[in-house]
């Protein structure tokens, strides 16, 4: 009974210390496929459903392709995270030794051309993936459309100022009407402010001495906020102007009202100064 | 474990009386006293002859002063002694050189200009302790004044300070941690060499960097402290204060010491490897501290450039970076960057690949795909230097180049993919020996995967142009950064700190303190990420109150943070102090530091060691694993072999 009890355990052990890399594969394939698989679908999930509900609402084309990308790339990344943490998980719970002295040796495996080649094969290709989804968005959002609104923007320490050349109104608070192209030309009166109209997708720095342009075309009605992305001293903070994109019709409206305010500021103007 | 030696100890040496000469009389104290009075002096001269003009007096006086400062603080340590020596004619001794080692003096050489390395090593190791410890406070400050969108706990202007003077200090420590405890402490031994090449460099790297860090705090009590943030982007950092004249001081100060211990580092393994320690057989830590190094030297000039350029823009009336006068910011941009982004993998490189021998000795297996992995290292440090362009894809600045860059930065990730493999790959089927160095590589394995995931987001243009100068920035290199490259340092602190102490870390309390470290940091960047989702700035001392819960939960992640990494903190301390004996090779390890007795005699090896294999034959049998470092007799192979 005991020899035999012995001898299972002595076969046992060389199976043990024997076994070839291709069982220890085939053990492990399950528990990995499995966890892999969850962890998968967990990232494309938070990729189709968190990501559009933690982002504000987009108010632009651009606005919407930065939410795609960051879902796009989500959903392309899940595989390949998971892929590193089941196998990570799995080697953690897989063979363990406490104590003060080492275990046996593991397997001398220095190096495996096949994983190599395929590793770098596959991460070869998801950044070609990346490269062109990016570069693709990227010249489409290059296209300069017809008609474009010119707002000119200027950042001063700690203020946007927006111009509307056409109409020679000049405003604190960003307007604009829904489903036209706007280009925005940039410019910053003492040091480098951070355009960025928040739900547009769009950003360009305010830097003194330069214009910088950038064009969306807003599309949904609403309002919202253009914050200072870039530090720009004591109230960098409190650098922020309401943005709002209202119908056509508004907008002649709304351009009107400035334009009658800014002539009886002007008169006030001329009277104490006279 | 006992040692059995013929040669004497260089410790025993007896010394002449009057051995090291002036070297006798000078130690940290002489260099407070030198450095006070210095920059003492130097402040009366500039304060009679510089004060008057009105543009740019105060900040000459400040810079002289500072200059006085560093002069004098070296003066006193004895920097120079060896160089007016030469200059005198006079030779040093054997019995100088000896003494400047170190020799005879216990532990008094830890407070003086020594060129042991392995008391750099040590010095080093303390002051990034002291510089993460002071970062962290800093941090604390940030996330108390954002605890609530109500918050008032101090004003605009310190905030702003706090929040520039936290990413310098962590910028410069983090570039110091690996790259001065362990490449100068470790690497030598690792090689076989009995000090690194330019031992006086050594020391001076060490305490010229030391003689820095003064600047940095003192930016707190100048003018309202330093507010451009760590970047200081012209011409925002042309306006400040007095205090970005100490700030401009201290990088280049700084620059100075990376560029002395980088060249040092790199001198040291082409030349000084022992007998059979061949290129292929380096240590892969060897290795990435050598690239770590070699990027340094490209990176850091830019550094010194673009600071000198700022320096002078604001005290003599250059304007490099001044619209008025014909220069532009985005110049302060391109040369900063073409720093910035090789310094991250300056940061990086050094403890990932420290990481790779924890790897590798916890589960009892080689490197995994060490040549392919060594050649990722170089293939980072080649690319990083061509990525730099990425942090300005908002800027407005030459917009046909964001496609080159958006692939030179997905590019990285290829390589930077390799090290998953080979980290994955060494722990594989090996044997797992669950000891507190291999925590922190798991961890570094979770942390890295979602920094690299979310830098991807960042890499695209159209992304970038949502999440540029957001708080998904700041979680994404927090995670990058302290996630990856400070879990990664942890874990070569907490495996080397036996050959460096003599003593056995606290592993219980370490484990606590990994886990409250590991899920608290996970609370904080991932609450971070979260508001840089709904849209917050970075760097803003007050928000919309749409982002109120996340920002409650970075706070309280951030403390716990700071508490777990306070208990490893008491965990080093109270172990270096007593813990129990370290035996020469606790973790059996293969490599040569650890077959040397411990503590490490002044030249590391009393018979030249000899090798004949890498140091990672786990599992093998036969010749090539037994590695006879050691000629004959000696004090060979401790452990190690089983």
């Amino acid at each position: 009974m005991s020899s035999e009890h012995s001898e299972e355990h002595e076969v046992a052990k060389v199976t043990d210390d024997g076994l070839l890399s291709e069982e220890i594969n085939k053990a492990a394939f399950v528990p990995i496929f499995l966890m892999w698989a969850v962890m998968t679908v967990l990232g494309v999930l938070a990729g189709i459903f968190l990501v559009p509900h933690l982002m504000p609402k987009p108010y632009s084309p651009e606005g919407h392709d930065a939410q795609l990308t960051v879902q796009v790339f989500t959903i392309a990344a899940a595989p390949v995270a998971a892929f590193v943490f089941a196998l990570s998980i799995y080697v953690l719970f897989g063979r363990r030794h406490r104590g003060d002295t080492p275990p046996e040796d593991g397997p001398p495996i220095r190096n495996n051309n096949r994983n190599v080649i395929g590793w770098l094969a596959a991460s070869t290709l998801l950044v070609g993936f990346l490269l062109i989804w990016g570069i693709t968005e990227w010249s489409v959002e290059q296209s300069v459309p017809p008609n474009q609104l010119q707002v000119n923007v200027t950042g001063q320490q700690w203020l946007w100022t927006f111009g509307y050349p056409a109409s020679g109104v000049t405003s604190n608070e960003l307007v604009l009407p829904v489903n036209r192209p706007v280009q925005f030309n940039i410019t910053s009166v003492d040091v480098t402010h951070g355009f960025w109209p928040v739900s547009m997708g769009i950003q360009v720095d305010a830097n003194p001495g330069q214009i910088t342009v950038i064009r969306t075309t807003p599309n949904k009605l609403g309002k919202f906020v253009v914050r200072c992305s870039q530090l720009c001293g004591l109230n960098h903070a409190y650098m922020y102007a309401q943005a709002k994109v209202v119908s056509p019709a508004d907008y002649a409206a709304w351009i009107q009202q400035q334009k009658s305010m800014s002539s009886a500021q002007a008169l006030a103007g001329g009277r104490s100064n006279s | 474990m006992t040692t059995t030696t013929t040669a004497p100890l260089l410790e025993d040496t007896v010394l002449g009386p009057k051995a090291g000469r002036l070297y006798r009389h000078q130690n940290i104290v002489t260099g407070l006293i030198g450095g006070v009075v210095l920059a003492f002096i130097f402040w009366l001269i500039g304060h009679a002859t510089l004060q008057d003009n009105p543009n740019w007096g105060s900040d000459m006086v400040v810079t002289v002063t500072g200059l006085g400062w560093v002069l004098g603080f070296n003066l006193g340590m004895g920097t120079f002694n060896a160089i007016w020596y030469w200059i005198l004619g006079h030779d040093q001794t054997d019995d100088d050189l000896l003494y400047a080692a170190g020799v005879s003096q216990g532990k008094r050489r830890y407070w003086k200009y020594c060129t042991d390395h392995k008391v750099v090593g040590t010095q080093y190791l303390v002051l990034t302790l002291l510089l993460f410890f002071v970062g962290g406070t800093l941090a604390m400050m940030i996330r108390t004044q954002l605890l609530n969108p109500h918050m008032r706990f101090i004003n605009q202007q310190t905030y702003n300070s706090i929040v520039t003077m936290h990413g310098i200090i962590m910028i410069v420590a983090t570039i110091i941690m690996v790259s001065g405890p362990w490449a100068n402490f470790i690497m030598p031994i690792q090689i076989g060499a009995k000090d690194m090449a330019f031992p006086r460099l050594n020391a001076m790297s060490f305490w010229v960097v030391a003689s820095a860090v003064p600047f940095a705090l003192g930016t707190f009590f100048l003018d309202g402290g330093a507010n451009a943030g760590w970047t200081t982007y012209a011409p925002l950092s042309v306006q400040d204060g007095t205090a970005m004249d100490f700030f401009a001081f201290f990088i280049c100060t700084f620059v100075v010491s990376v560029t002395v211990a980088g060249i040092n580092t790199i001198v040291t393994i082409l030349t000084m490897r022992t007998k059979g320690m061949t290129m292929g057989r380096l240590p892969v830590f060897s290795w990435g501290a050598m690239i770590g190094a070699a990027l340094g030297l490209y990176a850091m000039p830019a550094f010194l450039l673009s600071m000198t350029g700022m320096f002078t823009d604001r005290v003599v009336g250059t304007s490099f970076y001044v619209a008025a006068g014909g220069g532009a910011g985005w110049l302060w941009e391109n040369t900063f960057w073409i720093m910035g982004h090789p310094e991250v993998y300056v940061i990086l490189v050094p403890p990932v690949a420290a990481m790779l021998e924890v790897a590798s000795t916890f589960s009892r297996k080689p490197v995994f795909a060490y040549k392919i992995v060594v050649g990722a290292f170089a293939a980072i440090a080649g690319l990083s230097i061509l990525v730099w362009a990425h942090h300005m894809f908002t800027t407005g600045w030459a917009p046909d180049l964001a496609g080159p860059f958006m692939l030179t930065t997905e590019l990285i990730s290829i390589p930077t993919g390799v090290i998953f493999l080979s980290i994955v790959g060494t722990l594989w089927r090996g044997s797992i020996w669950t000891r507190l160095p291999l925590y922190f590589v798991f961890l570094f394995v979770w942390d890295f995967i979602i920094g690299g995931v979310t830098g991807s987001y960042l890499s695209d243009v159209p992304a970038d142009n949502f999440f540029h100068g957001n708080m998904f920035v700041t979680a994404h290199f927090h995670y990058t950064l302290l996630g990856g490259a400070m879990i990664a340092a942890a874990a070569a602190l907490t495996y080397w700190f036996p050959k460096m102490t003599g003593r056995m870390l606290d592993e219980k309390v370490g484990k606590v303190a990994f886990w409250i470290i590991a899920i608290s940091f996970q609370v904080t960047y991932i609450a971070m990420f979260i508001e840089g989702f709904k849209g917050m700035p970075r760097r803003v001392a007050n928000y919309d109150p749409l982002f109120a819960s996340e920002n409650m939960w970075a706070s309280m992640g951030a403390y716990s943070l700071m508490i777990g990494w306070l208990v490893l903190l008491y965990a080093v301390i109270s172990s270096w102090r007593k813990g129990p004996l370290a035996p020469a090779n606790p973790w059996y390890a293969k490599s040569l530091e650890w077959q040397v007795p411990t503590p490490v005699p002044l030249e590391n090896f009393l018979v030249e060691p000899v090798v004949t294999g890498d140091p990672y034959g786990y599992g093998e049998s036969g010749e090539a694993a037994q590695h006879h470092y050691f000629e004959e007799g000696g004090h060979g192979h401790e452990g190690g072999a089983h």
